[in-house]
């Protein structure tokens, strides 16, 4: 790593500009776009998110305040849990310990900084990381592995079974770093008995470890609560996704991304909860005016993504998007499978729900919960078998009705590459046009945003979308 | 024909007569993937269970369909096979989620089948293996192994007797035990035997009928208690990493002066040095031993459990230096080798780190040029 990177550390940066990202929040409009004068670099993002209305707002505050919880946390007498976006961060809450999930970590830097997280990806590397080993968790690891980052305690990974890059990523982590390390594995079935009781056994052992880490048992009251904020929470995010449905949709594209955004970090909590509702307010007064989610407030066409977003470029492709009126409806990130859920209709076997009644019943529904994560539930088994892959994007394709699907990925990731050039056939066959784009959601590198615009302007013209 | 040169000849083709006669005989065989498929239940089934491998595949051209740019050649040049109707001999296919590339042999070959109206064996079963071993991954995998058995019988038509099963796990054990032996040949200051010739023998063991390797294993350490041939003064190697099926590997690795006398792969000693416990009930004994047995970085959270493995090999053969090889794209071995070699250097082990593609040496000129250059830093 050059030495210039040494000077600063990751997530004090990003903290730091996230807290003033925050503080503009707060101000006139008039402040608030002067101020984005003296910070060209970081204008896209902040002007792209604060466009967004008060959701924009609320996520900004939301996004510092996780920032500012890591960085303060050992300082507080707190734990941190290293983990990965597949586990809901409201597992952690009720052990009073601070989630620090790698993959919105590379995000928000990935999103913020022009260079991106670029000189962390390849700091992995340097430690004996493959150069095209995930570079979700390669960006964030990459700076705590350098020592740039606050320390972890240890960590939990769910990934096991569902990807390996990112498994293998924290099995390293745990070694470089001699920090103790319990992984939950993502067995090839999902609805059948032996597996719930897999990973309920699975669970429970996690709560033990984590017990063991902290010294202390998990507050079952506590977790009472996260679930019941939970259950609130994915019937909101049923509702907005609800809203999605109509035509045109009234929800504008970058909604999906605070969506999930706020599910990786503040899953259960009520900032979260109050981030979603403030989002369904603009939406219903959306489809009140008949207006569609795009700033122009048309909608020429819907595309849904099949996989994960693209945040090397900033907010470009969201941006990309809405200048051409077409209606974002999010991606496989977005999908929690919470059976009020509007996708689930006739897959109610693959969906969760949160029972409180017991403690056995909340960590059920909390093991539940968890081997519906996105990823965790699609990429663990056969692509064309029940409750996988293709069955989910056959669901969310006869809900939402795109015009056409795209697929981006990071090139670490095995598991989608090994299966998506057969996937986006089926989707073919469904009729509905779809483009997979090589390039790495986390690094511009690979392949830049202006050549992935190309192609897709390429596609969008040549699949006569917009006519 | 030489024994060496026999499973010389089975390492180096897909098939051989062996499976030749097998099949003459209208017996079935069935293709597996990995080394955790327990291949005792199969042969407990008086079927033929043949590893799947690539070699031979000069292009991956119909894999390529399938598969993306950034997956593994390995499960590729298997897939390649597939297409180009080489395993057509195969009546049935058990497949597991290996690793991420490997996993998707299931789908792409079913897709395969269905483009070119190619043939998808009539009997299939995906085994699920989990990544850690656990007591409750313990019964999920005991429950999988009856399941195999069931499904076996069910599509056969025949029944795995208790006393089939025990027989084929005591023939699975010998082969262990014999080649527990070879190890010790190759322990010994004068090695008898090559370390590529070793991994013809290894491969062979995928590739033909148990009892008949057993004996050809036998006759071969008879030969090499009598062995005049003996290599010495070249540099001790231990070879490690992604599995390697490839012989010509090995022999370019010692061509450049250096004699490879023990690793710790997949088609190599991690297959041989856990035995089976003959005294259990055989399916519980078979899930114990597949699902700990010397692990692959497809477990998660063993590290050390490898490290203190290889150590045991190092010190056992008396070891130069080690070569740690990947697969491009296996972020499994490429990280774990990486930990490795810090570990290995810090206990003043030399290391050699290189990534490889899978075929028929891809780039031979630039791995001999870097063991070269290994080997002459460790004299």
């Amino acid at each position: 790593m050059r030495k210039e990177y040494k000077e600063y550390d990751f997530d004090a940066m990003v903290g730091s500009m996230m807290s003033i990202g925050a503080l503009l929040a707060d101000g006139t409009e008039k402040e608030c776009y002067g101020m984005l004068n003296y910070a060209p670099h970081f204008r896209d993002i902040f002007e792209g998110i604060l466009g967004a209305g008060e959701p924009g707002m609320m996520f900004i505050k939301m996004a510092n305040n996780f920032l500012q919880e890591v960085l303060t946390a050992h300082d507080r007498g707190k734990k941190i849990c290293l983990g990965t976006f597949t586990l809901p961060p409201s597992l952690m809450r009720p052990f009073d310990i601070i989630p620090l999930w790698v993959e919105p970590m590379t995000a928000l830097g990935a999103l913020m900084w022009q260079r991106g997280v670029t000189e962390y990806l390849n700091h992995c590397c340097e430690l004996g990381f493959s150069e095209t080993a995930c570079s979700g968790q390669r960006g964030a690891l990459g700076a705590i592995l350098a020592g740039l980052g606050v320390k972890p305690d240890f960590a939990v990974c769910n990934c096991v079974g569902a990807c390996d890059s990112n498994a293998t990523a924290f099995n390293f982590a745990s070694e470089y770093l001699d920090i103790p390390l319990y992984t939950l594995n993502a067995l090839p079935t999902l609805v059948d008995e032996r597996t719930y009781e897999y990973h309920r056994e699975d669970f429970r052992g996690m709560v033990s470890f984590v017990e063991e880490q902290i010294g202390k048992k998990m507050d079952v009251d506590v977790l009472r609560d996260i679930l019941l904020e939970t259950d609130k929470q994915d019937k909101f995010i049923g509702e907005l996704q609800e809203l999605m449905r109509v035509k045109p949709s009234p929800v504008p594209g970058v909604y999906a991304f605070l969506m999930y955004a706020m599910r990786f970090i503040y899953c259960g909590d009520k900032i979260g909860t109050e981030l979603l509702e403030s989002m369904i307010r603009i939406a219903k007064k959306n489809l009140a005016e008949g207006r569609a989610g795009t700033t122009s407030g048309k909608e020429d066409a819907r595309v849904m993504a099949i996989y994960i977003d693209h945040y090397a470029a900033q907010l470009k492709p969201w941006q990309f998007y809405d200048s051409k009126n077409i209606s974002y409806l999010g991606g496989a990130l977005d999908y929690f499978w919470h059976s009020h859920s509007p996708y689930a209709t006739g897959l109610e076997e693959g969906c969760y729900s949160i029972d409180t009644s017991s403690v056995d019943a909340m960590f059920d529904s909390m093991a539940d919960q968890m081997s519906r994560m996105p990823m965790v539930k699609q990429l663990r088994g056969p692509y064309d078998t029940p409750h996988q892959w293709k069955s989910d994007t056959m669901a969310m394709i006869k809900t939402y009705q795109p015009n056409f699907c795209t697929f981006t990925s990071t090139v670490g990731c095995r598991n989608t590459w090994s299966a998506i050039k057969m996937l986006s056939r089926d989707v073919e066959k469904a009729g509905i046009p779809a483009l997979v784009l090589f390039g790495d959601s986390f690094d511009d590198r690979i392949v830049s945003w202006e050549n992935m615009r190309n192609r897709l302007d390429e596609f969008i013209e040549v699949r006569g979308i917009l006519k | 024909m030489s024994i060496i040169k026999e499973f010389n000849d089975i390492a180096k083709n897909l098939s051989n007569h062996y499976v030749d006669h097998w099949k003459q005989e209208g017996k079935k065989v069935i293709g597996f993937t990995c080394s955790y498929i327990p291949e005792e239940i199969i042969s407990a089934a008086g079927i033929l269970p043949f590893r799947m491998r690539g070699v031979g595949a000069t292009s991956t051209s119909i894999a390529d369909i399938y598969y993306g740019p950034v997956n593994c050649s390995f499960p590729k040049c298997i897939l390649q096979l597939v297409g180009e109707g080489k395993y057509n001999f195969l009546d049935g296919a058990v497949l597991m989620p290996g690793c991420d590339s490997m996993r998707r042999i299931d789908e792409g070959w079913r897709k395969a089948a269905e483009d070119s109206n190619g043939s998808f064996p009539a009997y299939h079963c995906f085994f699920g293996v989990p990544h850690k071993v656990t007591t409750y991954g313990l019964k999920w995998f005991t429950t999988e192994t009856r399941n195999l058995a069931t499904s076996l019988e069910k599509h056969f038509g025949v029944q795995i007797t208790k006393s089939a099963l025990k027989n084929a796990i005591r023939q699975y054990n010998e082969s262990r035990d014999l080649l527990m032996k070879l190890d010790e040949f190759r322990c010994q200051e004068t090695v008898p035997i090559s370390g590529a010739d070793v991994t013809a023998v290894i491969i062979a063991s995928g590739a033909m009928p148990r009892k008949e390797y057993n004996d050809l294993l036998e006759k071969l350490l008879d030969e090499l208690k009598h062995s005049a041939s003996a290599i010495k003064g070249k540099k001790r190697l231990l070879i490690g990493g992604s599995l390697n099926d490839d012989v010509a590997l090995i022999q370019l690795i010692e061509s450049s002066g250096g004699v490879v006398v023990a690793d710790t792969l997949c088609f190599g000693s991690r297959a041989y040095v856990d035995q089976v416990d003959e005294q259990e009930d055989p399916f519980v004994s078979l899930a114990q031993r597949y699902l700990t047995h010397k692990l692959c970085p497809r477990m998660f959270g063993a590290y050390k459990n490898r490290l203190e493995f290889t150590k045991e090999r190092i010190k056992q053969a008396n070891i130069d230096g080690v070569i740690l090889q990947n697969i491009r794209f296996c972020d499994m071995h490429s990280n774990e080798n990486s930990l490795f070699e810090r570990d290995l250097e810090a206990m003043g082990i030399p290391c050699l780190k290189i990534e490889r593609e899978y075929g028929p040496l891809a780039d031979v000129g630039r791995i001999k040029m870097r063991v070269d250059a290994f080997i002459e830093s460790i004299q």
